[in-house]
């Protein structure tokens, strides 16, 4: 069976859903025996949730037009 | 270019140091007349390293110039040094293979290397001689498939490559040099040091770790002062993009780390002398010299996925005079000459490198050239809008700023941390994408193309505040161990409230270091595909994974202390 350190050198994929059958299964196996890994999985996933959810990196809906308008404008000036 | 100008062998007046040599004027100088300093100063090298005495014999270095010649494809010079012949069969036998593999592959160079040439009984004298010799065979051989001179009345036509083949060595080794033991300094009147204190407020270390040889350091200062010096051609600017993009295409980080650093001397950015190793079509420099760098480049001893040869009409066509593209040339060959030393004597960065090559730029065709690349061709959505720019429709680019711009803000807030920033930035990048939207081929995703620029204008702002830190640095090997191995709440949403939670994760990103906080944002902020992260990038694709893994993992340790489930701690759970 792996190791945690082989597992958590492969479970990327697995987060992904990216792995081969294979691999997918003997990360299974292991998980099914370790609960460190079932916990280091599962705050993993709910990390990549939190990530995916945070709002703190994007324009809002509403600011988009503006910044589009701005960036045009840059260019107008700028073509001769 | 080898009938466009005329070669008068009987003027030999001026060609005195290559009769010594030669016994005639070879085609290759005749073809330069019109530049007679770059010839003096191609004479003045090869007084030095062949026709002076030195501890290897004349034909030993014969024997090195053919093999650089046939590593090379010069027909020509492989005529030129065909008369000559080496004595120790043995012991030159561990030369030669030295010198195939510093012509073929001279990244892979290493101290070990050096050590096996010592292990056969050749001293750091002749190991200098030697690594001088094959940076003169690639100097020659630059200008040869440059000017293509016709084969010398007299000279034996080639035969087939006589050079055994070197495989593509496996190993890439990062070992550090300098290879050879430091020789005493000369003193401060050394004249070449004068020379480079006053031109470029420093001694290179490159000149330093030579001066075994202090004739050949003379004539050296005495090229760059005929070459790179002088304005009345080319600029010294232009010069020295050419020796960036020549030492960029070499993987030569010394090169790359020197001229970055004179050119700021000069005036020009760090951040602009980067956008030229990069990708010099985006560089902010005129249309001509995006011409010229784009046929120097083929010129360089590993001109990565270049196939053609040098070609001077292009270059012509922009305007360049036959003098001036002859300058390019030789800076070009010189180049070449200084980089196969840096190589072979592993000189290191007089600079901290702010690009450094790595074994994965060896392979280009494994993941596109580092940003801006657009060498992949899946297809894209947005590539009628992107025709319709190209075709003149200034308006039609309003769509492509509309589709991207907040995922290319998201990427730029998360790597300069700082939205005021990202927003500047952001415009930035889209007109930086507007102005060279006539050279984007549509071979990758537009939206590939677009975040290249991003991450490696913001990667440029970062260094200007911390230059240490780079996207480039090697991959760690070391493993990484989870501290934090505490169950989570089943409903760690409801732990904190909505913004506290968004500002906890917004400070994890932040704290990330830079390299794996640029594939979490592609990733998981801005879904970008794991392919499209890669070729953003310049990444393999298991390197993405590799970041992308590392970085949540970093992550979740940040944020599990504030999500632990209090009651369910189990202070024994460990890793096996």
């Amino acid at each position: 069976m792996l190791s945690c350190a082989e597992f958590l050198a492969e479970f990327g994929d697995y987060l992904e859903e990216a792995a081969s059958p294979e691999v997918r299964a003997r990360l299974e196996e292991h998980l099914h025996e370790c609960k460190t890994c079932q916990v280091i999985v599962d705050s993993t996933r709910k990390t990549i949730r939190f990530v995916t959810d945070c709002d703190s990196f994007t324009l809002t809906a509403d600011q988009v037009e503006p910044f589009v308008k701005d960036v045009m404008d840059r260019i107008r000036e700028k073509k001769p | 270019m080898g009938g466009t100008l005329a070669t008068r062998n009987e003027e030999s007046g001026p060609f005195r140091g290559l009769i010594e040599a030669y016994g005639f004027v070879p085609n290759l100088f005749g073809l330069q007349k019109k530049l007679p300093r770059v010839i003096e100063a191609e004479q003045g090298l090869i007084d030095a390293i062949v026709v002076r005495q030195s501890g290897l014999s004349r034909g030993l270095k014969g024997c090195l110039l053919r093999i650089v010649a046939s590593a090379k494809g010069s027909d020509y010079c492989r005529a030129l040094h065909a008369e000559t012949e080496s004595n120790d069969g043995e012991k030159d036998a561990a030369l030669l293979a030295f010198a195939n593999k510093l012509a073929r592959y001279a990244p892979w160079i290493c101290k070990h290397d050096v050590e096996a040439l010592r292990a056969s009984g050749f001293d750091d004298s002749l190991i200098l001689d030697a690594v001088l010799t094959v940076a003169l065979g690639q100097l020659l051989c630059t200008l040869s498939n440059a000017l293509r001179p016709n084969l010398d009345s007299g000279l034996p036509t080639p035969a087939s490559i006589e050079s055994s083949r070197l495989a593509e060595p496996v190993e890439w080794f990062d070992t550090g040099g300098p290879y050879l033991q430091a020789s005493p300094q000369s003193a401060s009147n050394f004249q070449p040091y004068a020379f480079f204190r006053e031109q470029l407020g420093f001694v290179p270390k490159l000149f330093q770790e030579q001066m075994l040889r202090p004739d050949v350091v003379e004539a050296e200062c005495q090229t760059l002062a005929q070459i790179l010096m002088p304005e009345d051609l080319l600029s010294r600017v232009a010069k020295e993009h050419i020796v960036l993009i020549i030492s960029a295409a070499n993987l030569n980080t010394y090169f790359v780390a020197v001229h970055s650093q004179i050119l700021t001397t000069l005036g020009v950015r760090l951040e602009d002398s980067n956008q030229i190793v990069e990708d010099h079509r985006c560089a902010a420099i005129s249309p001509a010299e995006v011409a010229l760098l784009d046929e120097v480049r083929k010129l360089a001893c590993c001109p990565r996925g270049l196939q053609a040869g040098f070609d001077p009409i292009p270059l012509q066509a922009h305007g360049f005079s036959e003098p001036q593209i002859l300058e390019a040339v030789a800076m070009a060959a010189v180049t070449n000459f200084l980089n196969t030393l840096q190589a072979g004597l592993g000189a290191v960065p007089d600079f901290p490198p702010r690009r450094v090559f790595t074994r994965k730029d060896l392979y280009p065709s494994s993941g596109p050239s580092r940003l801006i690349s657009d060498a992949t061709s899946p297809s894209d959505p947005d590539a009628a809008v992107v025709a319709c720019v190209q075709g003149g429709d200034t308006g039609a680019f309003e769509e492509l700023v509309r589709r991207h711009s907040r995922r290319i803000f998201g990427t730029l807030a998360g790597l300069l941390g700082n939205l005021d920033d990202a927003r500047d930035v952001t415009q930035d990048v889209f007109l930086k994408a507007f102005e060279h939207i006539g050279r984007f081929q549509g071979r990758s995703k537009f939206s590939t193309w677009l975040t290249s620029i991003a991450i490696n204008t913001g990667t440029e702002l970062l260094r200007q505040s911390k230059p240490c830190e780079s996207l480039d640095g090697g991959e760690e090997d070391d493993e990484f161990r989870p501290r934090q191995i505490q169950s989570w709440a089943d409903n760690p949403e409801q732990v904190l409230a909505a913004t506290q939670r968004t500002d906890l994760v917004r400070e994890g990103i932040l704290r990330l270091p830079e390299k794996y906080r640029v594939v979490v944002l592609l990733r998981d902020i801005n879904q970008v595909s794991t392919e499209e992260a890669a070729a953003a990038l310049g990444l393999s694709i298991p390197a993405v994974k590799a970041r992308l893994l590392r970085g949540r993992l970093m992550l979740r340790e940040s944020l599990a202390p504030y999500f632990i489930r209090v009651e369910k701690r189990s202070p024994d759970a460990q890793l096996r």
